[in-house]
């Protein structure tokens, strides 16, 4: 669990950095005022600095303005969005309603929000001789637990094929190595698309083999699409990493699988952030391909979603779709968060500048 | 029975030999796992997308059921003289196109404004201005349709309703400061509100690109920066001391640094706008009266609202064929795939 720890912590020190940002910000001011007295800095420079940072804040405004409006939006549950006195809700009638009929009344968590709490018994006829069955819920267990099934298998065989096949790429040479590559190469930007434009044929196939309604294969078909751009992104993440490391270990009677697990594991964790984050977005965002495979017993939060922005041709039900989308971007939302800094480092393409 | 084993074994190792497989190629095991998969699941459906566009099929069940027949190329020349299928083509291209251009001028100001040594607080604004990526596409696609909403109380009407109040009230101002003349706003400064964004050809077009740059500007930006970060300070340094303008050592030492990153990510986006799906259906399904309708929305539309699974696998081929052609062109002069040979 030290994995979760480190995280954890992570997330922490960012907190803790955002925090302190005001008092930073503070101390800035006090520096830039006092290098003026004592005429270190001049004020036009001063004020050329406090232009350009006001530019920088005007442009996030202007950038953020959907996702400001939307949030503010889904506090407004019971007032009219659209009205003539502007925009945005009225900040007193503000309130969490949304929130709760996401939680307590719509399929989020548990159909129609009848909360239930797992229990495990033993005996049963699986693998393993243990049955897990949720227990105070009528409905049973909600989309967000389809969607976690689904991004669980996408994840899991995901990276199972994706790392191995980076290292490969990366470290050995072996036949047709180049033509493979090449093809994922091509391949990479023909994911998500592709995966609509071949849907007339997948719908067929998947009807054909009795494949249809099985989250399993579901996650199996979100992984598939995410194998090119993430074996290539990883295998370039790899190549950055300076064989001679290796060698050395070598050299010093370090095993096979020891390098592996010393050296490139722990040198390639940015790569492998960037990467989790991809195959997750795979599995958690589609939702075309869901809903024509699925039966609604089986939606996942994605088709959810879709729906309820569809639910009136012309009117979404703006702060109950807002509050809903709101909490199914959250665990991505913190993810990314934390692995921010990664997320950079994972996506500069080692050899692309220049 | 040791000697049929023995002769098992030097079959195996016969068959071993003749399989132009050495221990040296072991690394192709490791790939073979997520090549298999990728062909179940992308490769083989494309195949067998190329097979339904030959047969006649009208729905799911004509192909499953067999009911289908081979009918040669008849969908691709019924697809060549249906107007729908260029108006579909060439708003794809020009959509394609315009939003590119508009990606990379705001992404590239945006990563030079966050890059700035002037901005206080560049990395949190750095961290704030990819939020979007973070978000599910269906969610702020969804949060685009409702701002761009045709109603007279929609966020943009809004927005251009006080625009156009301002510009009314600069108008007075200036006419009360001009006092020998009377002065009134030009009607071309004005815009008529309410603005119909999703029932106008050109006007959804416009919200579609405006939208198709907001989802795309984080992942341009972060590759842009990251770019701009490799560019040692001591190059600027020395071009200013060789007395080297804004604009000089824009074009001089930034413009370079850049040009890779920037066209490495314009060919990736701009193979996912060829593609482009959700933004034309959550807004108006491709409308009005199908003008707009991108390529992909055509081909989706051909086969589940109007029962033409042939002509619709044709023209998804087609789709296909061009987005290959164009990742093959980018991959050999953008030299995308750069790594590949240098082993």
């Amino acid at each position: 669990m030290s994995w979760l720890r480190s995280s954890a912590d992570l997330l922490r020190a960012k907190l803790v950095s955002f925090a302190t940002a005001p008092k930073r910000a503070v101390v800035l001011v006090k520096r830039a005022i006092y290098d003026v007295r004592n005429g270190d800095r001049s004020v036009f420079d001063v004020a050329a600095s406090v232009a350009m940072t006001a530019l920088g804040f005007l442009m996030l405004l202007v950038l953020l303005f959907p996702l400001y409006w939307i949030t503010a939006a889904s506090l407004a549950e019971g007032t009219r969005l659209f009205n003539t006195d502007g925009i945005f809700p009225d900040p007193s009638t503000y309130n969490l309603d949304a929130y709760r009929w996401v939680i307590f009344e719509s399929d989020f968590f548990f159909e129609s929000g009848d909360w239930g709490y797992p229990t495990v018994a033993l005996g049963g006829n699986g693998l393993l001789p243990v049955s897990f069955e949720w227990a105070g819920t009528d409905t049973g267990p909600g989309a967000l637990f389809n969607s976690l099934y689904i991004v669980s298998v996408t994840i899991v065989v995901g990276f199972s094929m994706i790392v191995p096949a980076a290292y490969a790429f990366s470290r050995r040479s072996f036949i047709a190595r180049k033509r493979i590559l090449y093809g994922y190469v091509l391949f990479t930007q023909i994911g998500a698309g592709l995966s609509i434009a071949t849907l007339v044929a997948l719908y067929s196939l998947f009807s054909t083999y009795g494949l249809t309604n099985n989250l399993f294969i579901l996650g199996l078909f979100y992984a598939a699409g995410a194998i090119p751009f993430n074996t290539w992104l990883l295998k370039t993440y790899m190549d950055n990493i300076p064989v001679s490391y290796e060698e050395a270990a070598m050299v010093d009677g370090a095993s096979f699988l020891e390098t592996i697990r010393e050296i490139i594991i722990p040198l390639t964790k940015p790569g492998l952030a960037v990467i989790l984050i991809f195959v997750w977005l795979a599995g958690w965002n589609e939702f075309i391909i869901a809903q024509t495979l699925l039966s609604p017993e089986n939606y996942p939060l994605s088709v959810e979603l879709y729906n309820l922005a569809t639910e009136g041709r012309f009117s979404t039900p703006w702060t109950r779709f807002a509050a809903f989308a709101n909490l199914f971007a959250l665990p991505v939302a913190i993810i990314y968060f934390a692995a921010q800094r990664s997320v950079e480092s994972g996506l500069s393409f080692g050899g692309m500048e220049g | 029975m040791a000697s049929s084993i023995g002769t098992g074994v030097n079959q195996l190792s016969q068959l071993w030999e003749w399989i132009p497989f050495s221990k040296r190629d072991w690394g192709l095991l490791l790939v073979a796992p997520g090549m298999i998969l990728f062909s179940a699941f992308m490769l083989y459906p494309i195949v067998f997308l190329f097979y339904i566009s030959l047969t006649d099929a009208t729905f799911a069940g004509s192909v499953i059921g067999g009911s289908a027949e081979l009918i040669g190329l008849d969908n691709y020349v019924q697809l060549l003289s249906d107007s729908q299928f260029w108006t579909s083509m060439s708003t794809t291209w020009l959509f394609v196109a315009v939003s590119l251009v508009i990606k990379v001028i705001v992404a590239v100001g945006i990563a030079l404004l966050l890059n700035h040594a002037r901005v206080a607080g560049k990395r949190y604004m750095r961290a704030a201005v990819i939020v979007p990526l973070g978000f599910p596409a269906i969610f702020t696609i969804t949060v685009w349709r409702g701002m761009f909403s045709d109603a007279r109380f929609g966020v943009f009407n809004v927005v251009l309703d006080q625009y156009n109040e301002a510009v009314l009230w600069l108008g007075s101002a200036v006419d009360t400061v001009v006092f020998f003349a009377s002065v009134s706003v030009p009607q071309a400064l004005l815009v008529d509100v309410p603005v119909g964004f999703l029932s106008g050809r050109w006007e959804a077009f416009f919200a579609y690109v405006i939208t198709e740059v907001w989802l795309a500007y984080p992942f341009m930006v972060i590759i842009i920066v990251s770019a701009l970060q490799d560019v040692p300070r001591e190059l600027h340094e020395a071009a200013k001391v060789d007395g080297a303008g804004y604009f000089h050592r824009f074009t001089t030492v930034t413009l370079p640094a850049i040009r890779r990153p920037v066209l490495f990510a314009s060919i990736l986006t701009g193979a996912t706008s060829f593609q482009q799906f959700l933004i034309p259906w959550v807004f108006n399904q491709g409308g009005p009266s199908r003008q707009n309708e991108l390529i992909i929305v055509y081909g989706y539309r051909e086969a589940l609202n109007f029962n033409e699974f042939g002509l619709s696998a044709a023209i998804l081929i087609v789709a296909i064929g061009f987005v290959g052609l164009f990742m093959y062109f980018a991959v050999k002069y953008g030299r995308l795939a750069e790594g590949v040979a240098d082993k």
